[in-house]
């Protein structure tokens, strides 16, 4: 696609491992946006996010001024004009939301990353989980199916637990294994759950300290939209934590802001 | 650049050209990489060393299962892999492999192509600690291994071949180390995989080849005019840069950044130091093997290195540290721990530590990495 300078409207397409996402925003302002599962074509899931986002603002690809794809997909959006990695977008998205944000926990379908970002969003240094799937997305889609939950349910359900079990292995395999022992025990689905939950922020905030965690927090990716998970993450770091709106979007939204700063 | 080329075209026809030499009687020698083999000592009893250096590829990883545990470092297991697979010809030639034992995955490489394959191994041992001891222990090994070869070959090696296979030796890390230091300037003339790629040709060509491609590369690299690109500056160290993995080295160089030393034993310790040919000349190859060995002989106080890599650092004016780690080589993933506040007090510059299990399915994450990392290095010459 060949740069509009003229046009001051911008996209950013973030094609993860589970869904693709698209923002579009025009000097500061958010115009739409949009989510659908990425399914087995990056290409393919690109262009229907995108379309979908514009159709939402009454815009089509032309009005388009520049566009920054971002995500393990990054690489095969084809209409985009410049492809920067899902680390650096988060930082610039969360920056631009939450601007006393210095830390950002992201946990994706596939991976989980805990991010410093500097005042002006720029990434201070980050740390990245991707061997396996422990203290990811996938693990928690893995436990919710064992227990025949639906995974929106396992948020407000880990709340009424009373004592939470505890989930020793960070394995998936080896944490189901222990699941399923603790269910033969008669532990309710409550307690399963919020050990589920502990397991998953455990890891993570072990992981992050490294990069070190420093307020504000900010929590973004898809696995951001359950509760339990967020309380977990504040008692396994001791600071609170914020949760954009749509934190689903937040890598998207960074694609977007970069990419204007592309045409100025 | 042509002379690159030229030394492209011999190392596809090397295997042939090791198989004929072989044929007429002249003994093939290799040896694990580690930096703590003389070459110098195989070429003066008129045999031909090949430098086991080959990585970067999953398969052979996958078939080390068969011999060895997992949680071994990847590049060894690697190494038994090649030799078991029977695929790569330079691992199936060998008349002899020489082993200088630095710790139990290198070591194992020895035992498994001993106990499984068959093949004769020589063993010597590189001590831990350096003290005056310690010098006389490797000197002992290095007269051993000496002793090995005459016996191997029944070529005696007296001094006047063992001053000219140093004589040999040394130009090459001359050139070598000239061609590297090279892109100390603020635009370096080559990329650090060319480099990193002439590095390892060094492992397996032929050295009058060599020396005279390296020759001409110098010249047209002098000649060569400023790209007039700039990028961040990178040190690359960590455990093992194996011939043939160069995934960081492409990843970090595509994103816009140069890589201007490698501190591996592939790397910079194979060409750093020259032999000093006076007095005893086993002593000299001790003395250049071992005690003016940089970085430092082994790592035990681990500081020596460290502290080796800040310098290094400085002097090379980088923006960064990649420390790029293979899976189970605890003795390398320890140090990148203290290594990474080391950088942060002393330098203030960002390291980014990646490891490897020479899988497929890490080239996504690491690509991911590595941009970011540059970015980082971006933002932070901005501001």
């Amino acid at each position: 696609m060949r740069v509009n300078i003229k046009n001051t409207i911008t996209a950013g397409v973030d094609v993860g491992a589970a869904t693709a996402k698209t923002v579009i925003v025009t000097d500061g302002k958010i115009l739409s946006h949009a989510v659908i599962p990425t399914g087995d074509s990056v290409a393919r899931a690109a262009e229907k996010v995108t379309a979908a986002a514009l159709e939402e603002a009454g815009l089509s690809m032309p009005d388009l001024g520049f566009v920054i794809s971002t995500g393990y997909g990054r690489n095969g959006v084809a209409f985009a004009n410049k492809a920067v990695t899902e680390i650096i977008c988060h930082a610039k998205g969360v920056n631009f939301l939450i601007p006393a944000a210095r830390t950002v926990i992201d946990i994706g379908g596939q991976d989980s990353k805990v991010i410093g970002v500097r005042e002006d969003g720029n990434v201070s240094d980050f740390v990245m989980n991707d061997k396996c799937a422990a203290g990811t997305g996938r693990f928690l889609e893995v436990m919710a199916d064992v227990l025949g939950l639906d995974i929106e349910e396992m948020g407000p359900v880990s709340l009424t637990s009373k004592e939470p079990c505890l989930i020793s292995s960070t394995c998936t395999i080896f944490a189901e294994t222990e699941m399923v022992s603790l269910r033969a025990e008669g532990r309710t689905r409550e307690d399963l759950v919020a050990g589920i939950h502990r397991a998953v922020a455990s890891r993570v905030a072990v992981m992050g300290r490294t990069v070190g965690y420093r307020e504000q927090v900010v929590f973004t990716g898809g696995v951001a939209k359950n509760i339990g998970v967020k309380n977990a993450l504040e008692s396994g770091i001791g600071l609170p934590i914020l949760i954009p709106e749509e934190p689903q979007i937040i890598g998207a939204l960074g694609a977007a802001l970069l990419a204007r700063n592309e045409l100025s | 650049m042509e002379s690159m080329k030229r030394l492209s075209d011999h190392l596809a026809t090397r295997v042939k050209e090791l198989t004929r030499l072989r044929e007429g009687g002249t003994k093939l020698i290799g040896y694990a990489p580690g930096g703590y083999m003389p070459e110098e000592l195989v070429y003066a009893c008129g045999a031909v060393p090949v430098g086991l250096i080959r990585g970067g590829d999953p398969e052979p990883v996958g078939e080390s299962a068969a011999y060895v545990p997992r949680f071994m470092d990847t590049f060894c297991r690697a190494q038994i892999g090649y030799r078991m697979l029977g695929e790569e010809p330079l691992y199936q030639m060998l008349d002899l492999l020489i082993v200088p034992v630095t710790d139990h995955n290198i070591k194992t490489i020895a035992d498994c192509f001993n106990f499984f394959a068959h093949d004769d191994v020589f063993r010597f041992g590189v001590p831990h600690q350096k003290d005056e001891h310690a010098f006389e222990y490797y000197l002992a090994g290095l007269h051993a291994l000496r002793e090995k070869l005459e016996g191997f070959t029944g070529n005696k090696i007296d001094d006047a071949h063992l001053r000219e296979a140093i004589t040999l030796c040394n130009r090459m890390r001359e050139l070598l180390k000239e061609i590297s230091l090279l892109r100390k300037s603020e635009q370096p003339p080559l990329a650090g995989y060319e480099f990193v790629k002439l590095n390892h040709a060094s492992f397996i060509a032929d050295k009058a080849v060599l020396i005279d491609a390296l020759e001409s590369v110098l010249q047209e690299l002098k000649e060569k005019p400023p790209s007039g690109a700039y990028g961040p500056r990178v040190l690359l160290t960590g455990s093992t840069l194996a011939m043939g993995d160069y995934k960081v080295l492409e990843m970090t160089e595509a994103a816009g950044a140069y890589i201007v030393i490698e501190e591996f034993a592939e790397g910079m310790r194979h060409y750093w130091e020259n032999v000093q040919p006076d007095g005893d000349l086993m002593e000299a190859l001790a003395d250049r093997y071992f005690r003016r060995r940089q970085p430092p002989a082994w790592f035990r106080p681990s500081r020596e290195r460290l502290d080796y890599l800040i310098e290094l650092a400085r002097d090379f004016n980088v923006d960064g540290i990649i420390w790029y780690q293979l899976l189970y080589r605890s003795s390398y993933d320890i140090q990148s721990f203290y290594f990474e506040k080391m950088v942060k007090e002393q330098l203030g510059i960002p390291m980014l530590k990646v490891q490897s299990d020479y899988d497929v399915s890490e080239k996504g994450p690491l690509r991911t990495r590595i941009e970011t990392f540059i970015e980082i290095m971006k933002a932070g010459r901005r501001g």
